[in-house]
């Protein structure tokens, strides 16, 4: 339990920075195209709560697939967890942009932040989380 | 794996996710969605819709078979569950960016719920390795 929980804060933090970095940078121009499609900057400051929870929801998330299957690999099968868990995410991407006016272009930035954001995360909860019968 | 059983498992899931989709996003769900219309396409791009729900009931069928060895309802219908949570966070992300309402966002997360829960449910049905002849007597 120990263990699950110091590896849920750390892939946590990690979500949170990460977004932090890759929305406040990388995403700010490529998202300016569709920018009918988001809230006014000041609606997502008072919103933000619901950002924080809903990455505290995905690292817990994460973290609980790993536990229930993946524990027994190390790194390497959190990494594999992370890369399986954001093929899914694109797949429901490509149901977004069936639906939703988003450009492509914004979308595949997305997808590819997404990759790194997942990997890492993987390797940061299978470094810490080990199960019983691997230790 | 037993490839025959995971084709048929994917099938299943596939043909599951999609009509559930149909019905609980693109029909129960169609008057929220009309409140928020310019955040939508008229008419959804079928081509990426349905690539997008192969990718999804593969991946979900992947998972179970791979890193559930016993199989089962239960089980499987859990790490859908788990899945399913997954995809409430970025709903909830999803809400405080985009200007949807909180109808929408609590259907998005129930259907998300209910469609991955049941399609792990559906995986775990069919999806039954082979025990070894030693394990079965």
């Amino acid at each position: 339990m120990k263990q699950f929980i110091i590896a849920f804060i750390a892939a946590f933090i990690f979500i949170v920075l990460w977004g932090l970095f890759f929305n406040g940078m990388v995403l700010k121009g490529a998202s300016a195209q569709a920018q009918h499609l988001f809230r006014p900057r000041e609606e997502i400051m008072s919103l933000f709560y619901w950002i924080i929870i809903g990455q505290a929801g995905l690292a817990l998330a994460f973290v609980m697939i790993y536990a229930s299957g993946f524990a027994s690999g190390g790194i390497a099968s959190g990494v594999l967890l992370g890369i399986m868990v954001e093929i899914f995410a694109v797949g429901a991407r490509c149901t977004i942009y069936a639906t939703q006016p988003f450009p492509a272009k914004l979308l595949v930035v997305v997808s590819i932040g997404g990759f790194i954001e997942m990997i890492v995360t993987g390797a940061i909860v299978g470094a810490i989380y080990k199960s019983k019968s691997a230790t | 794996m037993d490839w025959k059983k995971f084709s048929i498992a994917f099938f299943a899931a596939f043909g599951f996710i999609f009509v559930f989709g149909f019905i609980w996003y693109g029909t129960l769900m169609q008057g929220a969605h009309r409140e928020v219309s310019v955040l939508f396409r008229p008419k959804p791009d079928f081509p990426w819709l349905i690539l997008g729900h192969i990718v999804m009931a593969f991946f979900l069928t992947l998972l179970c078979a791979k890193f559930v060895p016993a199989g089962g309802p239960g089980t499987c219908a859990l790490l859908g569950l788990l899945v399913a949570l997954v995809y409430v966070g970025a709903h909830l992300i999803t809400f405080a960016v985009e200007p949807i309402t909180a109808k929408i966002l609590w259907g998005w997360n129930i259907g998300a719920l209910i469609q991955f829960a049941v399609a792990g449910a559906i995986i775990g049905v069919i999806y039954k390795p082979t025990l070894p002849a030693t394990v079965r007597a």
